[in-house]
């Protein structure tokens, strides 16, 4: 006995419009708000790796991943570890290990045989530790990796710095000995009032921290910060912070009384195909200055003066930019002057040197000095002069040294009509060492030590 | 009702004797005991990783067991000719597929509660969990899977009705893999500036098949960061949507078993 | 008292690679209440097929079957039925009394007294306790029996009841078939065991490729035996002459046997043999058998069909091919 469904189909029809409205109107809303995995992106698995994803075993592929990671650590193969990172943060967000050390990888760790790293990473590390920051919101490890990036790695907008770490600051997790960087942050910033303030208040928790608890480590804890903030008033003191706010500055004497003309002036020599010498001087008798040189090309996407835009959005690149040349590095100055060679020759993958027009950037900011050139210079570089070089546009609110010079492919790469000649760039101002020795195993003191020959 | 009531119970107690079945079962219970070896895995995730591990684990062992279970329920039947002893009775067709339903499901609760059970005798006794309301943190995470797989049973029954059992597997494995993926692909395939052509079926298929991935709520669990909302409403919504999706397969299963020549 | 099964030009066809295949073909068929009915025919016949559609597990392509005056199918007369398949398997797991209980909820009965009388009869009473899977496939045969007696029917289906089954095992299933016509059941059995369906069957048809080819009572049917004349000592001659068409004679060194249908006279051959020297041996009247009729019948039929015996033909359900032995 056969019989007719309509009753059924049409009960069934029904039932398919109710399945529907409920998941998209109720089920799916909720699931998605509340349930459902932060990231989940599946590229870039193999298709058992997917499978076991989805199968509900992300947390595990994760590690197992990042366990081979280890490996490839100890092994030296970096070029290894960042489609594993890459991986394992898409697999499993909530890895905070994975994204902080991969920053720390990405930012540090791919270098040429002069060990200067390759800041054409730096976008990603950035971005890396931007996307770990949002998927753990709960906890203040990645804000603080964030903000070390720039504090550190960077050295350079130091606002960047202090937003990331204040926010690392109002995690409930936050580790009380990581506190004081935002101090230095802040000062870095030029934010000296607010470093002030800042450390007041973390001295009262850390009193509150001394009676909850009367343990050996929240007392030194304790001492620690008060040093600290000892160490700031005196140095606001020295360097008339206190007296320029009450506008006693001009009358009185202070350190960073007159300004100082650090007297810059470099030549840059094309010694070989690739390879640069630079000297120049610099009139700071204490060691500890390091100038910065940039060479890039002229036309490097996102380029600033002596640096690039470091937050470029969320992509994470597992390379870097082909065809694009970027290099960075610190020159030390011993004995009033500077002289370094930079060999740019064996790693072509960081110098391609495609472009025709390069620009070499030496760029010096008071606000990466040490305390003791501080003391002179002030947090913003008002104890600092230099005749020639001295910008006030570049980094708002610091006076600093910054000029550039130009070369072409041809003259860095010793070809064409340089073949035989040997191309040199200087500041007008250059005149060579004069009398200074070109030994910088022996760091002279004028008054200590007697001049050779004596 | 006593007649599916007596279908289901034997049923159940065939299943919970089927000998692959407790193989299936076996593995699931073993590595959800030994999940606690496999923490050195991520040092500082141990507890994320004991949690994801063992529940996946049970998730996918209901899976193989609920796809398994049920793509011989009626070929078996059929088969052994008893179908034709209990057809002959007066019992209609309706009433012996969904007690071979129910009884599938009641074997698939009974093999989840065990595994459950020994998840969270895991974590009290390797100390991996504060307090009860720990343990019913994640003991609510199988009660979700369990209606996922209910709805992922009445999927193969259907099939089963027109289907053979290996050609059940794969569909009925098919269906759970695209239910499980598919809103990953979603969100790409109906972006703005995809085609109408790509768009359109995409929308389709979303509303069509059975959305698996809804279930997949070990993720509040496995990293419990933020504050759940609205948890009852989802279990409760989730039991609406799957009745009434194992209502329609059920439905169509029927229809197709009525007319099939046994 | 209307029939218990009636079918009219029944039909079951199926589709295959090669056109339709009618694996029940016009079958017409009357069952009276309170016979046993045996349903014969050679393997791929069409009986087990012809019982599902009378069971409403499967639907006939054309015409009628009725059941107990209804429908076949209709689910009211399956509480009036019951069906026994043939090689059943049971759940292994549940024992022989678990497995009365199950068909007994299945109408609604709870009598577990009911379910243990029932193995009495069937002589399990001392093994119910015992899972399925350890009994013989005789037991299991008598627990499918006691089964189909749950609900007292008043028709029983059953498909090859004696199959595979031993010497001692047939006698017992015959038995309690016979006790069943004893209280007023109607017993359908289909079967190619002919000896046990002789022994017991009101009444048979017999089909062949789906068509009935012989339908009535046993004795009607089985009416025209023959006469074995055996003698020595006789010619090629002689044998010759005896022959004729309806007379079978086989010769060997002088031993000739006659075979003759029981309305011609013995006498006329002895007589013929004894004239021309031959030295009678025996004169053995022979009964009609089923075996016989069968045969008759289904070669008749394959005969005027033109069909040649030994032919691949399609099974029961019209998938696979045996050979037909018959």
């Amino acid at each position: 006995m056969r019989q007719r469904f309509s009753k059924l189909w049409a009960l069934a029809a029904g039932l398919a419009i109710v399945q529907a409205v409920v998941h998209a109107a109720w089920v799916f809303p909720l699931w998605q708000k509340n349930f459902a995995p932060k990231q989940g992106s599946y590229e870039g698995l193999t298709s058992d790796q997917m499978l076991f994803a989805f199968a509900g075993f992300r947390e595990l592929i994760a590690g197992i991943l990042w366990v081979r990671a280890d490996t490839f650590f100890d092994e030296g193969n970096f070029d290894a570890i960042l489609p594993i990172i890459y991986l394992v943060t898409r697999l499993d967000p909530h890895q905070i290990d994975v994204y902080d050390t991969g920053m720390w990888h990405i930012a540090y760790n791919f270098t040429d045989e002069g060990s200067r790293s390759d800041r054409r990473y730096v976008p990603s590390a950035v971005a890396l530790g931007i996307e770990g920051a949002n998927n753990n919101p709960s906890t203040y490890e990645l804000f603080y990796g964030t903000g070390w990036l720039y504090f550190h790695k960077i050295e350079d907008d130091y606002a960047e710095a202090v937003k990331w770490f204040e926010q690392a600051m109002t995690k409930n997790d936050v580790v009380t000995a990581r506190r004081n960087i935002l101090n230095n942050a802040y000062q870095r910033n030029g934010q000296v009032d607010k470093a002030v303030e800042y450390m007041f208040k973390v001295l009262e928790d850390s009193e509150a921290a001394v009676k909850a608890d009367k343990e050996y480590a929240a007392r030194q804890n304790r001492d620690t910060i008060e040093n600290n903030l000892d160490n700031l008033l005196v140095r606001m003191a020295q360097r008339g912070e206190f007296a320029r706010a009450s506008g006693h500055y001009d009358g009185w004497d202070y350190d960073t009384k007159p300004p100082f003309d650090v007297g810059f002036s470099a030549r840059v020599t094309v010694v070989e195909p690739k390879v640069i010498q630079v000297e120049g001087t610099w009139n700071v008798l204490p060691v500890g200055t390091r100038v910065r040189i940039v060479l890039r090309d002229s036309d490097y996407p996102d380029a600033l003066p002596a640096e690039l835009t470091w937050n470029q959005g969320t992509a994470i690149k597992l390379d870097p930019p082909k065809g694009l040349t970027f290099m960075q590095d610190q020159l030390f100055v011993k004995n009033q002057r500077f002289s370094r060679e930079i060999d740019m020759s064996r790693d072509p993958n960081m110098y391609p040197f495609t472009k025709q027009k390069y620009l070499v950037e030496f760029y010096y900011n008071p606000r990466q000095a040490p305390a003791y050139i501080q003391d002179k210079f002030g947090w913003n570089g008002e104890g600092m002069t230099d005749k020639n070089f001295l910008n006030t546009q570049i980094r708002p609110g610091a006076r600093v040294v910054y000029t550039t010079m130009e070369l072409t492919r041809e003259q860095l790469l010793r070809t064409g009509e340089w073949k035989e000649k040997v191309p040199i760039q200087q500041t007008k101002n250059f005149a060579g060492f004069g009398s200074k020795q070109l030994d910088d195993n022996v760091i002279k003191v004028p008054g200590i030590l007697s001049e050779p020959g004596h | 009702m006593n007649v599916i009531l007596a279908i289901a119970k034997t049923t159940l107690g065939e299943a919970i004797r089927r000998r692959v079945l407790l193989v299936i079962l076996l593995v699931g219970v073993l590595f959800v005991a030994i999940a606690p070896a496999l923490e050195a895995l991520s040092p500082r995730q141990e507890l994320t990783v004991l949690r994801s591990l063992t529940l996946g684990v049970i998730q996918l062992t209901s899976a193989v067991i609920a796809v398994v279970l049920t793509v011989y329920l009626i070929p078996n039947e059929i088969e052994r000719r008893t179908i034709y002893t209990i057809l002959s009775k007066p019992v209609r067709r309706w009433q012996f597929m969904i007690g071979k339903y129910l009884g599938a499901v009641g074997a698939l609760g009974l093999m989840m509660a065990l595994m459950t059970g020994i998840m969270l005798l895991v974590f009290v006794v390797m100390g991996k969990s504060k307090d009860v309301s720990d343990l019913a943190m994640l003991a609510k995470v199988p009660i979700a899977f369990f209606i996922q797989m209910s709805l992922l049973a009445a999927v193969s029954v259907f099939f089963s009705t027109f289907a053979s059992p290996i050609v059940n597997f794969f569909l009925s494995g098919g269906v759970y893999l695209v239910g499980t993926m598919f809103d990953s692909f979603f969100n790409v395939l109906t972006k703005e500036t995809q085609p109408l052509i790509v768009k359109i079926p995409a929308t389709i298929v979303h509303v069509i098949i059975p959305n698996f991935q809804s279930f997949n709520v070990q993720n509040s669990v496995i990293n419990p960061t933020q504050v759940i909302q609205n948890e009852t409403m989802l279990y409760v919504g989730l039991s609406v949507y799957a009745v009434t999706y194992i209502s329609i397969l059920m439905i169509l299963g029927i229809i197709v078993f009525e007319y099939r020549e046994v | 008292m209307s029939l218990a099964i009636e079918t009219k030009d029944l039909v079951k066809s199926y589709k295959s690679k090669s056109g339709t295949i009618n694996v029940v073909d016009k079958l017409n068929l009357q069952v009276e209440p309170g016979e046993i009915f045996g349903f014969l025919g050679p393997n791929g016949a069409g009986k087990t097929t012809t019982i599902k559609i009378l069971l409403g597990v499967i639907y006939q392509t054309s015409g009628d079957a009725y059941v107990l005056g209804k429908e076949a199918g209709d689910i009211e007369i399956h509480k009036q039925i019951s069906y026994l398949p043939e090689k059943p398997y049971y759940y292994e797991h549940m024992t022989g009394f678990e497995i009365m209980q199950f068909y007994a909820s299945l109408f609604g009965i709870h009598d577990k007294d009911k379910c243990k009388s029932l193995l009495d009869r069937v002589n399990l009473g001392n093994d119910m306790n015992r899972p399925i899977s350890q009994y013989s496939k005789g037991m299991q045969q008598r627990v499918g029996l006691a089964q189909s007696l749950l609900n007292d029917p008043q028709l029983l289906f059953l498909d090859e009841p004696t199959g595979g089954l031993d010497p001692i095992a047939h006698i017992e299933i015959r038995d309690l078939i016979l006790q069943f016509r004893d209280e007023g059941k109607t017993v359908f059995i289909s079967s190619h065991e002919l000896s046990d369906v002789e022994r017991i069957c009101d009444r048979v048809a017999i089909i062949n490729k789906g068509e009935v080819v012989a339908q009535g009572r046993l004795e009607e049917l089985l009416v025209g035996g023959r006469i074995e004349i055996t003698a020595n000592n006789c010619t090629d001659a002689t044998a010759s002459s005896l022959r004729d068409d309806d007379t079978l004679v086989s010769m060997n060194h002088g031993r000739v046997i006659v075979d003759i249908p029981d309305s011609h006279s013995p006498n006329e051959v002895v007589k013929t043999i004894q004239g021309a020297g031959g030295e009678i041996v025996s004169v053995i009247p022979r009964r009609k058998r089923l075996e016989d009729l069968f045969l008759e019948a289904v070669t008749v039929d394959n005969r005027a069909k033109g069909r040649t015996i030994g032919t691949m033909t399609g099974k029961d359900d019209g998938t696979e091919a045996d050979e037909v032995t018959a």
